[in-house]
């Protein structure tokens, strides 16, 4: 039974190990090394930890080191990766692959001459049905026939092809047999090359043979000449395009662009850099910011390519010295603190007198008010900030300033377009959210205070509410001053609330950034990264949220320092 | 964790691979019909045609995701204003001039256009336009004092039950009608393009036109707290005789048995008409589709031909992007006003920089209409603010 067992998880371990690598092949046959390498590295550890002896304590801790690196720590790599580059709107795919797109990518030719060539293709026939993988393309280039094979890749690119070639062969004096022999394109039915047989089956010029035409597009066209080139013995180049009418055709064709060297003296050394150089202009394109540029013939710089760069610590000091950013990010960070920590005070404020009442043994029913009290915290945020914002806040329709103050005798409170009152809609929120947390956590704290404790205070003749602030509240905080500083830190960074409610709003006059005054930092972050202006900036969003980290983690780490909390729990 | 998603997604299609398939992204109007002109498509071309359902303001957003990592659909269905920063992206590819390009509305194929190059095969035009309930409005008012009097009529008449107008007066698309009308413009229109250096959004006419909106709150016309929701459910209801919004919301209001018509936004004044933004929907080709051949002989085969485009509009009618669909739908009244509309309207700007121009906006309007600050002041800071961001 144990040898079984033992079989068993060996098998386990080899179905792993085979995933994993399958996994890791894959990534690295799509160009995605950093992640395929690091599924390879996880693989080996887990080996190590399963099969050598000395890695025996961490074998139970494997499964989750996997799920740490993979959703923790890669994350986190790529965010500070992230923050010194200039990923964003225009920069969106690496060096490399913009300049392959500028090299390969079919939009990036031009046609060398007006008139498209003849052509006419062939199909191999297994029994009666055409094989669209077999056939060859005969053209009629200056009154010469030129045959043309099945392209095959020349650049790959993982899985992905850049670039097939196919030479043109001329036919006179080569293996292919015409039938009939004939230099008219439209008479010849057949081509013979040994024992094969290649029929004809697709000409834009004859009315026949149209009828194929959506099969050459569809399985022949799309798969096979999307990106290829047919070269002519003498170095010319000719490949399917769509023409003005929406026919698809021959043209020669040339590449826009080339890679050269460029010999080029910096601190007077002379050094060589890979430059890419318009073929039509020969001037090298201008690379900066990112992004590539050309010339026109007007002289104009016209951008045509950007991509993901490493710019350093750009995306951080823009944040302390644009002045459009630092500007309101001391006006908000201040807000953040505040409205961080109302929502803790008060609303602990509100569960904790829920707390000892529930604690009380003389209250009948406990459990009901319990579950009642809860119910805030069980339902979905999505759904109660919503509730809250269109159906209680709302200034003209929300049941507070229709039915509730109306009905105090008091005027309508402009919930979403006055600053403060904005500011406290959010809190109000937030803590109807939050109180039951409070709530429970007192709940429990309060289970732990010996009773002994109260009976002394009792014949030593302390009220209630002394006894409250002697015992209750300091044995209380000892337990739940640390949550009360994580519950600090998931407020700072509440995006969820604030967007829902008020979207940060109401706008601060005279900004020249989006900034509301409920924004809190993470919000007005993504309004920065996602919403300003010219699409997404994913640098930016990645430097402040590592900003916010160390802001975050600064403050926790001094509350934990002077509360002491650290010491009095580890007692 | 994004790469992580991404590699799951190719994992999934890595097994489905087999053969060209053209995977299409569009909004819940056009699924059904784009579902049946793919059969047809692949009757032809043996090749299938899957039609996803994506909600409109999420197509973008997820192409922009999918898209650069090699995912994502071979065609989407938007709108013309994302092609600047699409491109900007390298992520579309540029459509080749074809058979019947000329039987399209220059507006249509300029706004789908950027850098010279043609980036999207436009499908329907909008624009927005006065809507009334014809229980209440026997005759649209034909300039803004003619409103505002039909309006304050109707809120006196029925009390709280009924509004006279409502729209949403803080949401810069809604307002721009107003702001153009008196001679406002986003970015300066010239023959090399758009100069997103030239911001007319404080110029006298501008702010003439945020005076009047003020005006729309201060008389009580309009509630600042009004939002398309609200407008769109409280017609929907009956309770708003006269709203402003586009083709789109239409076939709903009919489903709704409301007995509506369709008019121009009031003149100005006699003779100055309203302006509102002209959008155009279309098809755009993934730069980075293994398909795009394929793709392309979709879009300018199939798609772009009359009878495929009459189709599209029968199964969504809005302003049709091909003449001679429009003569053939004529008799809709509904159209030929949104038309109209359309026709005095000025054209979204595609660029990247309109980016800005949203948010700033509606926030000023949202400080003007709460007394935060007056019109002028308002509109000069969201202009400086616009060209800060531009820099």
């Amino acid at each position: 039974m144990h040898g079984f067992g033992k079989l068993l998880g060996l098998f386990f371990v080899g179905l792993l190990n085979v995933f994993f690598f399958w996994i890791a092949f894959f990534l690295f046959g799509n160009a995605y090394y950093a992640l395929g390498t690091l599924f390879i590295v996880l693989v080996m550890l887990i080996d190590f930890f399963i099969f050598n002896p000395r890695g025996y304590p961490y074998r139970y801790v494997a499964p989750a080191l996997v799920l740490l690196t993979v959703l923790v720590i890669y994350p986190i790599y790529f965010t500070i990766k992230t923050a010194f580059t200039n990923y964003g709107t225009g920069h969106y795919m690496s060096k490399e692959e913009a300049i392959e797109r500028l090299l390969y990518d079919p939009v990036y030719t031009y046609q060398v001459e007006n008139d498209s060539v003849e052509y006419k293709v062939f199909v191999a026939y297994d029994g009666f049905t055409a094989s669209h993988d077999d056939f060859l393309i005969l053209f009629k280039i200056d009154g010469e026939l030129f045959v043309g094979e099945k392209p095959s890749p020349v650049k790959r690119k993982g899985k992905d092809v850049l670039l097939s070639e196919a030479q043109l062969t001329l036919v006179k004096g080569s293996a292919y047999q015409l039938v009939p022999q004939s230099n008219e394109l439209a008479q010849i039915r057949m081509i013979l090359l040994g024992e094969k047989t290649y029929k004809a089956f697709y000409s834009p010029r004859e009315e026949f043979l149209k009828v194929n035409e959506p099969t050459f597009k569809s399985r022949i066209g799309q798969i096979h000449l999307h990106r290829s080139d047919y070269v002519h013995p003498s170095g010319n180049k000719y490949a399917l395009r769509m023409d003005r009418t929406g026919e698809w055709s021959f043209v020669r064709i040339e590449r826009l662009y080339r890679l050269d060297l460029l010999q080029t003296a910096e601190d007077g050394k002379p050094k060589t850099k890979v430059v890419v150089v318009n073929n039509r202009t020969n001037r090298p394109l201008i690379e900066k910011e990112g992004s590539f540029y050309d010339v026109n013939e007007n002289g104009e710089e016209v951008y045509l390519i950007g991509y993901i760069d490493f710019v350093g610590w750009k995306n951080f000091s823009r944040v302390l010295k644009d002045p459009r950013i630092a500007g309101p990010f001391l006006k908000i960070f201040a807000w953040t603190f505040v409205w961080a920590v109302l929502s803790v005070i008060v609303s602990l404020a509100v569960g904790l007198p829920f707390a000892l009442v529930l604690n009380d043994p003389k209250l009948k029913g406990r459990n009901i008010y319990r579950t009642l009290l809860i119910v805030p915290w069980a339902i979905p945020v999505f759904i109660s900030a919503l509730v809250w914002r269109n159906g209680l806040l709302n200034e003209s329709y929300g049941v507070i300033n229709k039915f509730l103050l109306p009905a105090l005798g008091l005027p309508a409170l402009r919930w979403m377009n006055d600053p403060f009152w904005a500011r406290v809609g959010v809190i109000l929120v937030n803590v109807w959210l939050t109180y039951p947390y409070m709530m429970t956590i007192s709940l429990g704290a309060l289970q732990g205070i010996p009773y002994e404790l109260y009976e002394a205070a009792m014949i030593d003749g302390a009220g209630k509410f002394k006894r409250f602030w002697n015992i209750t509240f300091p044995l209380l905080m000892t337990v739940i001053a640390p949550l009360l500083v994580s519950s600090f830190a998931f407020s700072f960074n509440n995006f969820t609330i604030i967007y829902l409610i008020t979207g940060g709003g109401p706008p601060i006059p005279g900004s020249t950034t989006p900034t509301g005054y409920t924004d809190i930092l993470i919000s007005y972050v993504y309004k920065l990264a996602f919403q300003a202006g010219t699409g997404q900036d994913f640098g930016l969003a990645a430097a402040i949220s590592i900003l916010i980290f160390f802001l975050v983690g600064g403050i926790s780490y001094f509350n934990f320092r002077f509360s002491g909390v650290f010491e009095e729990v580890g007692k | 964790m994004r790469k992580f998603l991404v590699l799951s997604m190719i994992l999934i299609t890595f097994l489905a691979f087999a053969q060209p398939k053209l995977v299409i992204w569009c909004s819940e109007k056009q699924v059904d019909i784009l579902q049946r002109l793919g059969e047809e498509f692949k009757a032809r071309y043996g090749v299938m045609v899957e039609v996803q359902y994506v909600n409109f303001p999420d197509i973008k957003p997820k192409f922009l995701t999918a898209a650069p990592e090699g995912q994502g659909a071979d065609i989407i269905v938007g709108a013309h204003d994302w092609v600047g920063e699409l491109v900007a992206n390298g992520l579309l590819e540029p459509i080749p001039s074809f058979a019947e390009r000329n039987q399209f509305f220059d507006s249509g194929l300029s706004a789908f256009s950027y850098g010279g190059r043609l980036y999207g095969l436009p499908y329907a035009l909008e624009a927005i336009a006065l809507i009334y309930n014809k229980d209440y409005v026997s005759k649209p008012p034909k300039t803004v004092e003619e409103m505002i009097k039909i309006a304050r009529q109707i809120d006196v008449e029925f009390g709280r039950g009924v509004r006279g107008l409502v729209f949403p007066v803080t949401t810069f698309y809604y307002a721009v009608p107003f702001i153009f009308g008196y001679g406002g413009y986003v970015f300066k229109d010239t023959p090399t393009g758009l100069n997103v250096k030239d911001i007319g959004l404080a110029n006298e006419g501008a702010i003439k036109g945020a005076r009047l909106i003020k005006r729309f709150v201060d008389e009580k016309i309009v509630d600042p707290a009004d939002n398309y929701q609200i407008m769109d459910s409280m017609f929907k209801e009956g309770k708003a005789a006269m709203i402003i919004n586009g083709p789109w919301a239409i076939k709903d209001y009919r489903d709704a048995g409301i007995d509506y018509g369709v008019a121009l936004i009031p003149d100005m004044e006699p003779g100055l008409v309203a302006k509102p933004f002209v959008g155009v929907q279309g098809f755009m080709v993934n730069s980075k589709s293994p398909n795009k051949l394929l793709a392309l002989e979709f879009l300018t085969n199939f798609i772009a031909k009359r009878d495929t485009m009459y189709r599209l509009y029968l199964a969504d009618p809005r302003l049709p992007a091909r003449k001679d669909v429009l003569e053939l739908v004529k008799d809709n009244p509904d159209v030929v006003a949104f038309t109209l509309s359309a026709g005095n309207g000025i054209p979204m700007p595609n660029v990247p920089q309109m980016g800005f121009v949203w948010g700033a906006m509606d926030d000023a309007l949202n400080l003007i209409v709460n007394g935060k600050a007056t019109p002028e002041e308002a509109m000069k800071n969201a202009v400086e603010r616009i060209k800060a961001q531009i820099q």
